[in-house]
């Protein structure tokens, strides 16, 4: 089943519009109640003062994300680190995608980047579910020079060790590659991904940024949308400065960003047993 | 034997508890859970980064003025007991992972009582021990003002408790409002620091075997290589090992407790030990004890000076100050925890522990611990504040191992810590005897004054929590 978990700063007054509750109908929802504390205090002293008002509002989300269509539960968590808590509980309960939860009215149109190492097909099996059989559009988005994951990745697997040009490292390669055959590429595989949405019954089209910087480009068309879905990518030496993007899509786009995880569901017991050794 | 605390306070209240989950990574409770967050880097600054200002940075003039070289023989002995109160300590604490340290674990082995005395104690132990880095914070900040030619004369004492006072002021205010994540910086200065002082060591100790030269002035006291004084500048400087059992406060947010802790209590134990018999050595050979009884608190600065010039005394310098800022900073943040600790099992009113939603901090527990820094801190008193924070500690790292050995012997159902002592009793046995022996060899003043504070919390206890019960609930 897929599962997507909603941070939400509870004793922050932070809260879920209506907008997300409702695009999130077709969806299992944990809703994760943090409580950032500075190191000063230990995490136990806020939960005796505040767990109550917490789990209150708490359990009000997840009744409204109830009648909005799935199954919902929560978390409450109190730490000093968000993003560790955020990690540790989306493995827990194997959560496929991250909310980041902004306003946002109803949900017509939802652009899904497929820019960067992104893991293409569990996006588009993610948008596929999300989407299900309502009336929601789905621009499929792709930045210049940003290579377009393959999906097919597997099955080329014997191609592309023939063709060493193309295989061991795509980051580098493509980018080297992208202004022969890339854009030709590139096109095909944003039409053959729009081409299996559209399969699935889903209006779908297509756009393409051709310059300036991924992530301008990424804000740019996400005016006349009103969320964001993205894959999930490695901590950079961007991300460590300026905040991790989909936080930074967030704020710039003014709406709500979904996460899609790469990691596969972890297996029961121990999670952080290989951290380095994903495949 | 109950599994649950019980009884009421002055105030109606009773403590706080309730059926918990722990794992590696989080404690979960009925309704939330706790996230870890605190890995053993973390854990080794915060016992490095509390001990390593005072016994590097402060008593080198102190001790080496008093008996020379053999002072190295004095933090030694300081060493060793701290290892033996440290592995006992290491136990209790994977056994009991939470908040409230050593308080935690007297009041669960020995009672509601000793619980109390040791909590109490704690707290003000802490705040000695804070107020002794702030005023060692003030030579430093003193030092460094005559460094850019400030100089001020006969009243520098007045101008040191001066620069205590502010700082004491200042730390508690950022401790209550500032919510920006400081644990990192903590571990980049101790990272510096300790980087800083192998460079000095290892050009130190090269002086000392004679492989480079460099001018010491004459003297001609010689070192003092007897038990007793040994003994007695041990019980003076075992203020420089207060750190240890500090990690054992944050153990409830430590991430994987059961390696972490002990790990991170006994590294830092003989990383710093290692350290200040070292910086003992090279300081004692390169001055006399003349020289440096006359150097006083700033020592360092001049054996600084004389191994690298203006550059090192510097170098000194810029460490104290930092050394100093981590281990009063380290130390306010244990003792709000040592208060919220107390105050969860209704052994002080639960106001103590309230927290402010606008910054998310301990106000009140802040404010008990600033407040009574700020005044002791203006005393100046180095020594004094000094033993008196070390006889408050020696008292609960002594009640640590007996507790260690009670409970061991009353078994409750809960107790399987991760980590053993080997050896049976033996070492908390040892470790028992050496923290009371200790006390014997301290100033008579300090004596008084901390057999005063443990007085009045007992005092605190009949009238405030007498009928709580705590004795064996986890």
């Amino acid at each position: 089943m897929t599962r997507v978990l909603v941070p939400v700063a509870v004793l922050e007054g932070e809260t879920v519009s209506p907008g997300l509750m409702s695009l999130l109908g077709t969806v299992d929802v944990t809703v994760l109640g943090h409580h950032v504390l500075p190191e000063q205090t230990p995490p136990d002293q806020a939960r005796l003062q505040f767990e109550e008002r917490a789990t209150a509002a708490l359990e009000d989300l997840s009744e409204e994300f109830r009648a909005a269509g799935g199954a919902a539960d929560h978390r409450l968590v109190f730490t000093h680190d968000r993003e560790q808590t955020v990690q540790r509980v989306a493995d827990e309960v194997g959560a496929n995608a991250l909310a980041v939860s902004r306003p946002t009215g109803d949900v017509e149109r939802v652009l899904v980047s497929l820019s960067g190492d992104v893991d293409a097909d569990r996006i588009l099996s993610f948008v596929e579910t999300l989407v299900g059989d309502r009336d929601v559009g789905v621009t499929l988005f792709l930045a210049a020079g940003a290579e377009m994951p393959d999906e097919a990745a597997t099955d080329d697997a014997a191609t592309d060790d023939a063709d060493p040009t193309d295989a061991t490292d795509p980051g580098v390669a493509d980018e080297q590659n992208g202004a022969a055959d890339g854009s030709d590429g590139d096109e095909a595989r944003l039409e053959a991904a729009a081409d299996r949405l559209r399969e699935a019954g889903i209006d779908a089209t297509t756009e393409r940024a051709t310059e300036g910087s991924a992530f301008d480009a990424l804000i740019d068309a996400a005016a006349g949308h009103d969320a964001v879905v993205m894959g999930e990518r490695a901590p950079s030496f961007r991300s460590f400065f300026f905040g991790d993007e989909s936080g930074r899509v967030a704020a710039a786009s003014v709406g709500p960003v979904l996460v899609v995880r790469n990691r596969p569901e972890p297996a029961e017991g121990d999670a952080d047993a290989t951290p380095d050794g994903e495949e | 034997m109950t599994d649950e605390p019980s009884g009421r306070n002055l105030d109606g209240d009773a403590p706080v508890a309730e059926a918990v989950v722990e794992t590696e990574e989080a404690t979960i409770t009925e309704d939330a859970e706790l996230e870890r967050t605190i890995g053993l880097t973390g854990g080794l600054a915060i016992g490095i980064g509390t001990m390593i200002g005072a016994g590097i940075f402060v008593f080198p003039g102190l001790a080496g003025g008093e008996i020379g070289t053999a002072a190295s023989a004095s933090f030694a002995v300081g060493g060793v007991i701290a290892l033996l109160v440290a592995l006992p300590t290491s136990e209790l604490a994977t056994a009991m992972p939470r908040s409230g340290g050593g308080y935690y674990f007297i009041s669960r082995g020995l009672g509601t009582l000793a619980g109390t005395v040791i909590g109490l104690s704690l707290w003000l132990g802490l705040v000695f021990a804070t107020a002794f880095y702030l005023v060692g914070l003030g030579y430093y900040a003193l030092d460094a003002l005559a460094q850019v030619g400030v100089t001020v004369g006969a009243s520098s004492e007045a101008i040191v408790s001066a620069i205590a006072v502010l700082a004491g002021v200042a730390f508690t205010v950022l401790n209550v409002t500032g919510t920006e994540n400081a644990a990192k910086l903590q571990n980049g200065i101790v990272a510096l620091l300790l980087s800083m002082l192998t460079a000095f060591l290892g050009f130190g100790l090269l002086e000392a075997f004679g492989v480079i030269a460099v001018d010491t002035p004459p003297g001609q006291a010689a070192d003092v290589w007897e038990a007793v004084p040994i003994l007695s500048v041990a019980a003076l400087v075992f203020t420089s090992y207060l750190g240890f059992a500090q990690v054992a406060t944050v153990a409830g947010e430590m991430k994987d407790p059961g390696r972490n802790l002990p790990l991170a209590m006994v590294g830092s134990v003989v990383i710093v030990t290692v350290m200040y018999v070292l910086t003992i050595f090279v300081a004692t050979n390169i001055f006399t004890r003349d020289t440096l009884l006359a150097s006083g608190e700033t020592a360092m600065v001049e054996v600084g000076r004389a191994l690298l010039g203006p550059a090192g005394a510097l170098v000194i310098i810029v460490g104290g100050l930092l050394a100093t800022m981590s281990s009063a900073n380290a130390s306010i943040l244990s003792t709000s925890r040592a208060i919220y600790g107390v105050s969860k099992d209704a052994l002080l009113p639960r106001w103590a522990s309230r927290i402010n939603l606008r910054y998310g901090t301990p106000h009140v527990a802040l404010g008990m611990a600033g407040g009574p820094v700020v005044v002791l801190a203006a005393t100046g008193q180095v020594q004094l504040l000094a033993e008196v924070a070390s006889f408050l500690h020696l008292i609960m790292y002594g009640l640590m191992c007996v507790a260690l050995v009670a409970i061991r012997r009353d078994r409750p159902e809960w107790y399987d810590p991760d980590f053993v002592v080997p050896g049976g009793p033996v070492i908390p046995v040892l470790g028992a005897l050496a923290s009371f022996g200790l006390i014997a060899f301290m100033d008579r003043l300090s004596i008084g004054v901390g057999a005063a504070v443990i007085a009045v919390t007992a005092g605190w206890y009949f009238y405030y929590a007498r009928d709580v019960e705590l004795k064996g609930a986890l």
